[in-house]
C-alpha cells in the first residue's frame, strides 16, 4: 500500500542557512503524527515544502506514490493535502461563509461560473469548527484570534483533503476552543484522515496523535510513539536547552 | 448558477433599459451625443473594473488595450478595405493578445509596480504608434475618414447603448457567480487563494482576457463611431484618469457602479460646460472625485447600498 | 561624439534632479507620489509668475518656487497621504487625480497655451562644436550640488539618518524612538522643495505647458524603478543611463524613439528584477 506522504532526504538551504537537513519520514493512512521541536527547528519549513510554497534544495516528497516536487500548490491540494497557517490569512472583506466558499471552489473557471455555491456545505463546515449561526455573516475584522484559527481550519477542510497539516492550531485559543478543535480532529481521525500536527502545547497534542517526530536544527532527533519521543533525552535537552 | 437574483433585480434592469431606450424621444440631439460618450466610457470603465476593481491589479494603462482595438479595426478597414464585420472581431482578438502581453508582468509583480508597468505600456505604444509604420497608423496625426457604422445621433445612441447594456449585464451576471468571488479573493490575498487550491494565474489570465475583450470591443466600436483616431487623445493620462474616476466614483468591483459613474461624470462635465467652457472643468470634476474618493473609496454604489440597508433596517424595527 | 557626451551629461544631471525628490518619498514613505510631475509643472508656473510677470530677480523666483513647493508637499502629506496611509494604491490613485486637478488649475490661471520661460541665466558657451547654454549648465551644476548636499544631509545629520532608518524599517525605527510622522513631514517638505527647483530648470529646458507634467513624472518613475528604493547613488547612476540612452537614440537612431527605450527598460527591469538595479528590498 502506498503511503499518503513519504518524505526522503529533504534538504532546504536558504543561502548559508540549512533549514531542513536530510529529513525523512512517512505518514501512514489514518495516522496522526505530532511534529515537535523548538522555535526555528524547521517545522513550518517542512510544511511549506510539502505544499510547494518553497522548492526543496534536494530530496523527494511523494503523495500517495506521486512525486510532487514539480507540482504547483493548487495541484498538490487537488491530490489531497492541505495546510493551515500559524498566522491566519483570511480574505479580509469576505464573510466567514465566503471565506469557506473559496476553499470549496473547484479549480476550473467553467465550473466556478456554471455551478452554484454549495451553501449547505459551507454552513456545515463553518458550524463544525465551532462557529455559531450568528458568526456566519461576520467579516475577519470582527473575529477573535481563536475565530480566525477556526476559519483557517474550515477553509482548509473545505479543500477536501485526505492529509491535513495543522500549524499551531491551538495558539491563542481559549480552553473551550481548544477542546472544540480537539473534538473535531478526533472526529476526523475516526473518519480516517491523516494528520501532521505542529504544536507547542504538548498537553493538548498528546491525545490527538499516535506518533511524534521531533526535530531540531533541521534534523530529525527522535521518532516513534508520542510517549517515547517526549521522554527521549535529546528531545528534552532541545526543549529545556540544557 | 447561484446568481442570487431577486425580482427587484429584473425590475430594476428592465426599468433602466426601458427608460434608456425611450431616451431619444425626449432629449435633444446634443444630450444624446453626450450619452453616446457616456455609453462608451461606461464600457471602458466596466473593462477596467473587471480587471483592476476585482483583482486589485491596477491598470494605469488601460488605453493600451482600448487603443489596440481601435487601431486594429481602423487600419484594417481604412488601409486594407476589410469589411467591418471581420475587422471588429479581429480587433477584439488583437486586444486579447495585448491583454496577454499585459498579463505577463502580472505573473511576477503586483501593487504599485504593476500599476507602473501598465503606465509604461501605454507610453510605449503611444510612442511606437507614431514611429512604426506611420503609413499604416497615420503617425502623430492619426487617421480620419474611418468608416462609421451609424448616421444620426439616435442611431449612434441605440448602437452604443445596446453594446453597453450587453456588456454591463453579462459582466454583472458573470461577477455574481463564484468566479467573481474568486477574483475578489485575489485582491485580498493571493497566497490564500493558492492555499485554497485555486490557481491565481488561471484566474488572473481570465480577468485580463475578459477585460481586454471588453476594452477591444469598446475601442473598436468607438473608433467606428468617431470616424477618426488620434494618438495624443487616446493614449492620454487624462483618459486613464476619466476611466478610473468613473469606476471609483460609481463603486469599484460592482459593474453597476462604474456604469453609473460614467453617466454621472459625463453629465457633470456637460453641465459644467456653460460655466467653465475649457479644460478647467476638470478642476471641479477632479476636486469632486478626490473628495468623494477620500470620503468613501468604495463609491456612490456603496453609499447608496448602505442607505438602503439603513432604510430596510428602520423598516424592520417598526 | 563629444557632443553626445556633453549633451548626455547635461540631460542626465537634469534628470537626476527631477528624480531625487520622487526617490526620497518612495524610499521613506513607500508611496508613489503621482502628483510629483504636477508639482514640477506648478513650480515652473510659480517661477514664471514671480520672475517674468512680476519681474522679481530669478533667484528670488527660484526660492519662492522652492518654498511654495515645500508647502505643497506638506499640504499633500497631511491632507491626502496621511489619511490614506495604509493603502498605497489609494494614495497613487488620489495623487493621480490631484495631478489632473492641478493641471486644470494651471489652465484656469494661465491658459492652455505653452509659455516660453526666459533662461534663468542667459548666454551660451561653446565646447568643441557643441553649444551649451549657461542655463542648462547651471541646471546641471545645481543638480550636482543638490545631490551632494542631500547625500551629506542623509549620511551626516541626525534627521537624515532617521530618514534612512524609516526607509529601511518603519516599525523598527518607530520602536527606536523615531517620530515617523515628523520624518515623513520633513521628507515631503524636502521633496516638494527639490521637485520645485527641478521644475524651474526643467521648464526652462523645455517650455511651460499645462500638460508638461507627464514627461518628468515618467522620467522620475523610470529612474526610481530602475535604480531601486533608497539609493541616491542609484538615482544618479540610472539618471545617467536613461539620459545617455535618450541622447544616443536621438542622435544615432531616431528622435522619435527617444522615450521608447526608457519604457522598455522600465518594463524589463520591473519584470526581471523588481527591486531595481541598486535596490535594497521589494516594496
Amino acid at each position: 500500500m502506498t503511503k499518503p506522504l513519504s518524505i526522503k532526504n529533504l534538504v532546504k538551504n536558504f543561502g548559508g542557512l540549512t533549514a531542513t537537513d536530510d529529513i525523512s519520514f512517512d505518514l501512514n493512512e489514518g495516522q496522526s503524527t505530532g511534529l515537535i521541536g523548538p522555535n526555528g527547528a524547521g517545522k513550518t519549513t517542512i510544511f511549506s515544502q510539502i505544499m510547494g510554497e518553497y522548492r526543496q534544495t534536494s530530496g523527494t516528497i511523494e503523495l500517495y506514490g506521486t512525486e510532487i516536487s514539480k507540482l504547483s500548490t493548487p495541484a498538490r491540494i487537488r491530490l489531497g493535502v492541505s495546510r493551515t497557517y500559524q498566522v491566519p490569512r483570511p480574505f479580509a472583506e469576505f464573510t466567514v461563509l465566503e471565506n469557506v466558499r473559496v476553499g470549496l471552489m473547484p479549480d476550473s473557471i467553467w465550473k466556478m461560473i456554471t455551478e452554484s455555491p454549495n451553501v449547505d456545505r459551507e454552513i456545515e463546515l463553518a458550524l463544525s469548527v465551532g462557529f455559531s449561526e450568528s458568526d456566519l455573516r461576520r467579516t475577519p475584522d470582527e473575529l477573535s484570534m481563536g475565530d480566525l484559527r477556526k476559519l483557517e481550519m474550515a477553509r482548509t477542510m473545505a479543500t477536501n483533503p485526505r492529509i491535513m497539516l495543522l500549524d499551531e492550531v491551538f495558539a491563542g485559543l481559549t480552553v473551550g476552543e481548544i477542546d472544540q478543535i480537539a473534538k473535531l480532529i478526533q472526529k476526523m481521525r475516526s473518519e480516517n484522515m491523516t494528520f501532521l500536527i505542529v504544536s507547542h502545547d504538548l498537553k493538548a497534542l498528546e491525545p490527538l496523535v499516535d506518533d511524534a517526530i521531533a526535530i531540531n536544527y533541521g534534523k530529525v532527533i527522535a521518532q516513534g510513539s508520542f510517549a517515547s519521543v517526549i521522554s527521549d533525552k535529546a528531545v528534552r535537552t532541545s526543549y529545556l536547552g540544557t | 448558477m447561484g446568481l442570487g437574483l431577486r425580482w427587484y433585480h429584473f425590475a430594476l434592469w428592465a426599468g433602466f433599459i426601458l427608460v434608456m431606450a425611450l431616451m431619444p424621444e425626449f432629449v435633444s440631439k446634443g444630450t444624446l451625443r453626450t450619452m453616446i460618450f457616456a455609453n462608451f466610457l461606461a464600457i471602458f470603465a466596466i473593462s477596467w473594473d473587471v480587471l483592476s476593481g476585482r483583482t486589485g491589479y491596477i491598470s494605469f494603462g488601460h488605453p493600451f488595450l482600448i487603443g489596440i482595438g481601435a487601431y486594429t479595426t481602423a487600419i484594417l478597414t481604412k488601409r486594407f478595405d476589410v469589411p467591418v464585420e471581420y475587422a471588429i472581431p479581429a480587433a477584439i482578438a488583437m486586444t486579447m493578445v495585448g491583454g496577454t502581453i499585459m498579463f505577463l508582468p502580472a505573473l511576477r509583480i503586483k501593487g504599485s509596480y504593476f500599476a507602473l508597468v501598465s503606465l509604461a505600456f501605454m507610453e510605449l505604444i503611444y510612442q511606437l504608434v507614431q514611429v512604426i509604420r506611420p503609413d499604416l497608423t497615420g503617425g502623430t496625426r492619426g487617421m480620419s475618414g474611418i468608416v462609421t457604422l451609424t448616421r444620426g445621433a439616435a442611431n449612434g445612441y441605440y448602437l452604443s447603448f445596446s453594446l453597453m447594456i450587453i456588456v454591463a449585464l453579462s459582466m454583472w451576471l458573470l461577477m455574481r457567480t463564484r468566479l467573481g468571488t474568486a477574483l475578489s479573493a485575489i485582491a485580498m490575498n493571493e497566497e490564500s487563494v493558492k492555499g485554497s487550491g485555486l490557481s491565481p494565474t488561471k484566474l488572473k489570465l481570465f480577468a485580463f482576457m475578459t477585460s481586454a475583450f471588453v476594452a477591444g470591443l469598446g475601442g473598436a466600436f468607438y473608433v467606428h463611431y468617431l470616424g477618426s483616431i488620434a494618438p495624443r487623445a487616446l493614449f492620454d493620462i487624462n483618459f486613464v484618469f476619466t476611466i478610473i474616476v468613473a469606476t471609483l466614483i460609481g463603486g469599484a468591483s460592482t459593474i453597476v457602479g462604474p456604469m453609473f459613474g460614467a453617466f454621472f461624470l459625463t453629465f457633470l462635465l456637460e453641465y459644467l460646460r456653460p460655466f467653465l467652457p475649457g479644460a478647467e472643468r476638470y478642476l471641479i470634476y477632479g476636486a469632486i472625485a478626490l473628495l468623494l474618493y477620500m470620503y468613501q473609496p468604495k463609491g456612490l454604489y456603496h453609499i447608496f447600498m448602505s442607505q438602503l440597508d439603513r432604510f430596510k433596517k428602520s423598516g424592520d424595527d417598526d | 561624439m563629444l557632443e553626445i557626451i556633453i549633451q548626455g551629461v547635461l540631460l542626465s544631471g537634469l534628470y537626476a534632479l527631477i528624480a531625487v525628490g520622487f526617490t526620497l518619498i518612495f524610499s521613506v514613505g513607500r508611496v508613489l507620489n503621482l502628483a510629483y510631475g504636477a508639482y514640477i509643472m506648478v513650480a515652473g508656473y510659480i517661477y514664471f509668475y514671480f520672475s517674468q510677470l512680476l519681474g522679481l530677480p530669478p533667484i528670488a523666483g527660484l526660492l519662492l518656487a522652492g518654498i511654495l513647493g515645500a508647502c505643497m508637499g506638506l499640504l499633500k502629506y497631511n491632507l491626502i497621504v496621511k489619511p490614506l496611509k495604509a493603502d498605497h494604491i489609494a494614495v497613487e490613485i488620489s495623487t493621480l487625480i490631484l495631478a489632473v486637478v492641478l493641471q486644470s488649475a494651471v489652465i484656469l490661471c494661465f491658459g492652455n497655451s505653452a509659455k516660453i520661460l526666459l533662461p534663468i541665466i542667459p548666454g551660451v558657451i561653446h565646447i568643441g562644436n557643441a553649444t551649451v547654454t549657461y542655463n542648462v549648465l547651471v541646471a546641471t551644476i545645481a543638480s550636482w550640488l543638490i545631490l551632494i548636499g542631500l547625500y551629506l544631509f542623509i549620511k551626516r545629520t541626525h534627521v537624515g539618518r532617521a530618514m534612512m532608518a524609516v526607509s529601511m524599517d518603519t516599525k523598527g525605527a518607530s520602536i527606536s524612538g523615531v517620530d515617523i510622522d515628523k520624518i515623513n513631514m520633513i521628507t515631503w517638505g524636502i521633496s516638494g522643495f527639490l521637485g520645485a527647483i527641478a521644475g524651474v530648470f526643467f521648464a526652462s529646458y523645455t517650455q511651460l505647458s499645462p500638460t508638461m507634467w507627464v514627461a518628468p513624472l515618467i522620467i522620475a518613475i523610470a529612474i526610481v524603478i530602475v535604480g531601486g528604493i533608497g539609493s541616491i547613488i542609484g538615482t544618479l547612476v540610472v539618471a545617467h543611463i536613461i539620459g545617455f540612452m535618450e541622447i544616443i537614440s536621438v542622435a544615432l537612431i531616431s528622435p522619435q524613439l527617444r522615450g521608447v527605450f526608457t519604457m522598455l527598460l522600465i518594463i524589463l527591469v520591473l519584470v526581471i528584477r523588481p527591486k531595481g538595479l541598486f535596490g535594497r528590498e521589494e516594496l
